[in-house]
């Protein structure tokens, strides 16, 4: 299975956390994967909607993922259904999305339904890694 | 075929085919109750000739022999050549009328100016559908540029060549998926005024379509169907094909709301060049079909549709001798279905 998380962590060089990245474009998965393998965090990928959610539900624990971070704009479930289905089924995971649509009526709406920041690409990394730090601390909060 | 014209139609035959000659056909063969019998050109590869084979109509560069037909009404010189006056009276039936000279200048005016009306109108029709792109383009141009700047980002600092090497061969690919899709917004922002008749292929314009409807909407929720038999590259303007192609194709994928199948096929029928655009939405009802093509006539909510579209698609069509008719049943979905002359073939 290609869930298994990108980066390698033991216990003398803790994982960060774990980031599930959604995008339907290769390229962009492989951009965060980068980002955030090197800054320290463990990786899953889904392609889509439908497939983040069976990472999320077939998972050993589902709730080893800190933070999902998704795109909008996707085939099979879009981002703003499997944001709805993450927020009602696992409020404690943190949401960051990161799209090409600069909307700011549903930057509002999803910011209202407890995503931690809505990201327009191009997002550079310094940019992400900040949304990710702040969505893991805010995980944390959620979980103490 | 060009329909029979009844005993009441005003046979005319039109002398020069140049842009006077050309806007001349154009509006006459969109007039009800008016058949041109011929036009005539000294130059056998003036514009005028080209357009009126679209459309079956007899072309001559021998003047004398069209102005002697006996069954004219009406013979229109915008040669603005001297020696025509003198030649048509020689040969012309006593009955036949002319109008000539300063009248046909005056014509020649008033059609030039209903011609630029339309074009103008065809141009804003465009314009307001490229404002609902414009969310569509962002994030089209957003994806690729975002990877173009993670892998530069990337890039700075690493020494492994081999990265060094891959990452540049993704910046290189996803430059070039922007310079292509600048092409194709390129290719439908064009107006008009540039009457490039080239060698064009209908599917390779369907295709373009489908790239500039992905702009307006979420299209990875459409399947799309390409049924293309080979078909003959045909002489058109190709922005304003594109146009036609972009018109319907979105159309289609508004009435399905982004969810369902579109199929788009090409194929020869009996001398025509035919192109379908299949959707299955929710159809258009039996009181809307007939006026769909009407200038201003829009089911869309205010302020969403001009109700130019389609008006402007039959035009473009019905220039190049074609026909689009549309099939519907509400709750099968919607098919158009255009048919091209071969005599346009390239």
């Amino acid at each position: 299975m290609a869930l298994w998380p990108f980066g390698v962590h033991d216990r003398e060089n803790p994982s960060l956390g774990v980031v599930l990245v959604v995008d339907d474009e290769e390229s962009i998965r492989k951009i965060s994967r980068l980002t955030l393998t090197k800054a320290g965090y463990e990786v899953v990928e889904a392609e889509n909607g439908e497939k983040a959610i069976e990472v999320l539900n077939t998972g050993e624990n589902p709730l080893t993922v800190d933070v999902i971070l998704c795109d909008i704009r996707m085939p099979k479930i879009n981002g703003v259904e499997a944001i709805h289905y993450f927020r009602t089924q696992y409020p404690s995971v943190q949401v960051i999305v990161q799209t090409g649509f600069p909307d700011l009526n549903l930057a509002t709406s999803l910011l209202k339904q407890g995503i931690v920041d809505y990201l327009v690409k191009p997002v550079e990394k310094e940019k992400l890694l900040a949304a990710v730090a702040k969505a893991v601390e805010q995980r944390t909060i959620c979980n103490t | 075929m060009k329909p029979t014209a009844s005993d009441q139609s005003l046979n005319i035959v039109i002398l020069g085919a140049g842009k006077g000659g050309s806007a001349l056909i154009e509006l006459l063969t969109r007039c009800k109750g008016i058949r041109i019998l011929g036009v005539a050109d000294n130059s056998p590869d003036a514009p005028g000739l080209q357009l009126a084979r679209y459309h079956y109509i007899p072309t001559t560069t021998d003047a004398a022999w069209l102005v002697s037909r006996d069954d004219t009404n009406l013979i229109i010189d915008v040669t603005g050549d001297p020696a025509i006056p003198e030649l048509i009276t020689r040969h012309k039936s006593p009955k036949t009328e002319v109008l000539g000279g300063t009248a046909a200048r005056l014509i020649w005016s008033l059609i030039q100016a209903e011609h630029e009306m339309y074009e103008h109108l065809a141009h804003a029709e465009k314009l307001s559908t490229l404002g609902i792109f414009t969310a569509g383009i962002a994030h089209e141009f957003n994806n690729p540029l975002h990877g173009i700047m993670g892998f530069a980002q990337h890039l700075q600092g690493e020494t492994d060549p081999a990265i060094i090497n891959e990452f540049s061969r993704e910046i290189i690919t996803l430059t070039k998926r922007l310079s292509e899709m600048t092409k194709g917004l390129n290719l439908y922002a064009r107006t008009g005024q540039m009457p490039e008749m080239t060698d064009v292929q209908i599917p390779q314009l369907l295709d373009e379509a489908i790239k500039m409807a992905a702009f307006s909407t979420m299209l990875d929720e459409v399947t799309v169907v390409r049924n293309y038999a080979p078909v003959p590259g045909m002489q058109a303007n190709p922005s304003e094909l594109h146009q036609v192609f972009v018109n319907l194709v979105i159309n289609a994928v508004q009435a399905m709301n982004a969810r369902g199948r579109l199929t788009l096929s090409t194929g020869v029928e009996g001398g025509y060049l035919t192109v379908t655009i299949q959707d299955t939405g929710p159809g258009i009802a039996p009181q809307d079909l007939a006026r769909v093509f009407a200038p201003f006539f829009t089911t869309k909510e205010r302020g969403a549709g001009t109700g130019l579209g389609l008006y402007i698609v039959q035009t473009i069509i019905k220039k190049y001798g074609g026909l689009i008719e549309p099939i519907s049943q509400p709750g099968n979905g919607t098919t158009f279905r255009i048919q091209f002359p071969l005599a346009n073939a390239a």
